[in-house]
């Protein structure tokens, strides 16, 4: 199969799987410091568990002489124990970047702690990620060939075996067999076409029932129904589809000052987004006074962390007449733009334009394909032109991005050191400080020239994405009071 | 093997040889049981798996070995006229050679089979961390497969060497051998169900119940050895006890999370059910009864069985909860990596233990599953006792 085929069928596949942390996007991208060390992570976690996740990593700069690799559990007693650290395999040709792999043996949050070693000294790093089952592979028509063929020579064999032993296996060496014994032969022959025929319906049951057993395990986000209720009020339900046990609906943790984080976008238009934080009410019940909307339908999805450091984002929808609503407050967000359409994005720089005539600019990569780590800087410039100087920190960070497919079948909200959630990279990186201080820095590749509150004025987010297809980027950034919104499309093509 | 019995009538003179391609039989089987032994031991104290770990290597070598050799075996006697053996060989699908080596071969098919389903099950389901599943089933199969296969080609040498009137003490020690082999790997795939932590509920006693006494049963009566069943047990304890004192000797760390264990060598397996006093009871019981009619053997044959292991292995279990028996010989301080400190194999409490009447309809249905157990044995036993080819 060609790349571009067997890249769209795994867009197709994944299109079907449920990821916590995000939509349709497993895979794990981050940027952070280990030490001196500044390291670009890939963490493609396994489609069932137990089962191996993939990692790369690729050094800022050169230096560095080994990585080593290990999975540990985020929380709990197994978190102060970690397994034996794997060695990283240099990448060849490339020095600056690793690869390995890692078994993850349960269902759970994680964490990969890198121990990175060098000209510049030790450095660590920890990067969190959930893992769960995310789907049952199908056996390819080949594999199935193969084992049926042998599955009925075993057939044909064990008949075969049976009737030779009820027809001569007791008789004296050289004697000839009585008619008798054919008889009795053939007898026994049919009694075990039936005894192996019911073994293999009773076997196919036992694989029937495993296989589902199994789906048990194959992540379900939490359910979540919107309704509009009197007063503008956006009312979210939350409630267990019947996952694991260990999932709780009042458990959440604040992430990045939240417990919840809820984007809202008409659908399929893609032309308008609110970046919203409704309150907790009661167990599973949130809610928010809704801000002015054009009516339409919304889709929506809620990011939510649990106490063990495990995100996930739960989708929804809802229909809202036009509504006259409070005006944003506090770390709300919108944006809006023209509808998605079916043309082409535009290459090379995509300029959008803000209602307080600052623009948001995006220097788009020359090629952008599936599962391919990329860097996604944006730059605020102010009206004249020139770099934003009033940049400020939105809830913490420079800026925040969510990646959304068309189809609907992806959505990622990335901050500038990942696709994590921050409230779990906290909890494995207790003494990175990054409550306190801003992730901004510590991200020495930003334009600081003209950074007059001391914050560049350009974000980067780490990302890739997941399948082929068409992308709409909304990226918030902050200066002064104002949460600025910027609308950017992009095209995903297969590797080359 | 001092205490073997044998006719008198037999000739001294004529003793039966082993032929070369029994030894290959119960290498494959010994090669079997170390990798089983090995693999699971693995799993406990290092974690990483993938096919080409020797304990995997162990376990398939004994496909390979089993396969080639009896594979050689089929072609010879088939295509070689001259061959000694084919005047005691049966034909399968074309081919001419002895019932034995036909099984042997089916069994390395399906051990070879299993590898490439079990590889594509961790794909699709995960590694499995459990012993009874459809990929392992077929695995296990085959092993009994080369196993009966192989405890065929004996019986079949050994019932002609009587036939001829000549001494078969090495062929009847073989036999034993792998017949100890097979009820330690009946009590191997049974192990889940066993656990020490499990051994006050009537579930430990149900799942022994079924396979053991078919074992020892049938090689009482095809090896014509009195004491067959408690030598097949006691092969079946040695194995276990010899990888409980040799396993530990070797370094070994986890090399997957969550650690809850501080590892540092192999992982013993668990202390081995004390299977021998119901098969030394069994002994001593068909030495008096055994000539009787079957289904009398049987009745009587399945509540022995149960309720001897039972009378034996209940207040066992509670020394294997106490302090005593952490060292080095029970080894009930050693644990897997991944079990976190209140699991109850640390804490050495009994799962959901069963008292007083609650115990008895379980165990009932153990003696009934014994006593069929024993009616099959019997005869599969008479039946192999009398097979030439």
């Amino acid at each position: 199969m060609k790349p571009a085929r067997w890249l769209a069928a795994t867009g197709l596949a994944l299109a079907c799987i449920a990821a916590p942390a995000h939509v349709g996007s497993p895979d794990v991208y981050a940027e952070g410091q280990a030490g001196p060390y500044q390291l670009n992570v890939v963490i493609r976690p396994p489609l069932v568990i137990p089962g191996v996740a993939e990692v790369e990593v690729r050094s800022e700069m050169p230096g560095i002489t080994g990585i080593e690799i290990t999975p540990v559990p985020l929380t709990g007693e197994a978190s102060q124990h970690p397994p034996v650290p794997d060695a990283m395999t240099p990448a060849a040709g490339d020095s600056q970047s690793y690869t390995g792999h890692l078994w993850i043996m349960r269902t759970g949050s994680w964490q990969i702690r890198f121990t990175v070693s060098g000209a510049k000294g030790p450095g660590a790093l920890s990067i969190p990620f959930p893992a769960t089952a995310l789907a049952t592979r199908t056996m390819e028509p080949g594999m199935g060939a193969g084992l049926a063929g042998l599955g009925l020579l075993l057939l044909a064999g064990m008949v075969g075996i049976t009737g030779a032993a009820a027809r001569e296996a007791k008789l004296k060496a050289g004697a000839a067999v009585p008619q008798a014994n054919r008889k009795r032969g053939y007898a026994v022959m049919a009694v075990t076409v039936a005894v192996l025929v019911s073994t293999v319906v009773l076997g196919n049951a036992w694989w029937k029932a495993e296989a589902a057993g199994y789906s048990g395990y194959v992540y379900k986000p939490l359910e979540m129904k919107a309704a509009l209720e009197p007063g503008n009020v956006l009312a979210l339900n939350l409630s267990e589809p019947g996952w694991l046990e260990f999932r709780k609906l009042d458990d959440f943790i604040p992430d990045h000052d939240h417990l919840m984080h809820l984007y809202m976008i008409r659908w399929p238009q893609m032309d308008a987004v609110y970046h919203l934080h409704p309150d907790p009410v009661t167990t599973g019940q949130f809610q928010l006074e809704l801000p002015s909307v054009p009516a339409g339908e919304y889709r929506l999805y809620a990011d939510v962390v649990h106490s063990q450091g495990f995100p996930e984002t739960l989708m929804g929808s809802v229909m809202l007449p036009g509504i006259a609503g409070r005006a944003l407050a506090g770390d709300d967000a919108a944006g809006q733009d023209a509808p998605v359409s079916a043309a082409g994005p535009a290459h090379g720089e995509q300029r959008f334009e803000l209602p307080d005539e600052y623009t948001m600019v995006w220097k788009v990569p020359p090629s952008l394909t599936a599962k391919t780590p990329y860097d996604f800087r944006f730059e605020l410039l102010d009206p004249q032109g020139k770099p934003a100087r009033d940049m400020a920190l939105y809830m913490g960070m420079l800026g925040h991005a969510a990646f959304v497919k068309t189809d609907g079948t992806v959505f990622a909200h990335v901050h500038p050191n990942g696709t994590m959630a921050m409230a779990a990279f906290m909890m494995a990186n207790p003494q990175s400080g990054m409550n306190t201080a801003p992730e901004g820095a510590s991200m020495p590749a930003m334009n600081m020239a003209n950074a007059g509150s001391g914050l560049p004025s350009e974000v980067s987010f780490p990302y890739g994405f997941p399948s082929v297809g068409r992308y709409r980027i909304f990226v918030q950034m902050k200066h002064g009071a104002t949460v600025e919104t910027g609308v950017f499309d992009a095209m995903c093509g297969a590797p080359q | 093997m001092a205490t073997l019995t044998q006719p008198a009538s037999l000739r001294a003179e004529m003793k039966a040889r082993v032929p070369w391609y029994l030894w290959c039989c119960a290498l494959a089987v010994t090669s079997v049981t170390i990798g089983g032994q090995w693999d699971v031991s693995w799993h406990r104290s290092i974690g990483r798996d993938t096919f080409w770990t020797p304990a995997h290597l162990a376990i398939y070598l004994c496909g390979v070995l089993a396969g080639i050799a009896t594979g050689y075996l089929i072609f010879d006697t088939t295509f070689r006229k001259t061959s000694p053996l084919r005047e005691s060989s049966v034909h399968v699908l074309g081919f001419t050679a002895p019932l034995g080596a036909f099984l042997c071969a089916w069994g390395g098919v399906a051990m070879l089979t299993s590898a490439p389903f079990d590889n594509w099950w961790h794909s699709a389901y995960g590694l499995d961390v459990k012993i009874i599943s459809p990929p392992h089933a077929l695995l296990v199969l085959g092993i009994f497969a080369v196993k009966i296969g192989a405890l065929l080609l004996i019986a079949a040498a050994m019932n002609r060497a009587i036939e001829e009137g000549c001494l078969y003490g090495g062929l009847q020690a073989l036999f034993l051998f792998v017949a100890g082999l097979t009820l330690e790997l009946a009590m191997f795939f049974v192990m889940e169900h066993t656990l020490d932590i499990y051994l006050h509920r009537a579930s430990a006693y149900l799942a022994v119940a079924i396979g053991p006494p078919l074992i020892c049963a049938a090689a009482w009566k095809a090896s014509r050895h009195r004491w067959a069943a408690t030598w097949l047990a006691g092969i079946y304890m040695a194995v276990v006890i010899t990888a409980i004192l040799v396993l530990p000797l070797f370094p070994a760390a986890p090399k997957l999370g969550p650690v809850y264990q501080n590892v540092t060598h192999f992982v013993p397996p668990r202390f081995p059910m004390l299977v021998i006093v119901p098969a030394m009871v069994l002994d001593l019981l068909w030495s008096r009864i055994g000539a009787a009619k079957k289904v009398l053997v049987a009745a009587v044959s399945g509540p022995a069985f149960v309720l001897s292991l039972v009378a034996a292995e209940w207040p066992f279990a509670n020394f294997l909860m106490t302090k005593a028996a952490d060292n080095r010989f029970f080894a009930t301080g050693m644990h897997d990596y991944g079990t976190p400190s209140w699991a109850a194999s640390v804490t050495r409490h009994f799962v959901a233990p069963e008292h007083g009447w609650a115990v008895w309809p379980g165990l009932s249905m153990a003696m009934v599953y014994a006593a069929v157990s024993v009616w099959l044995g019997l005869t599969l036993g008479e039946w192999m006792r009398k097979v030439q080819r």
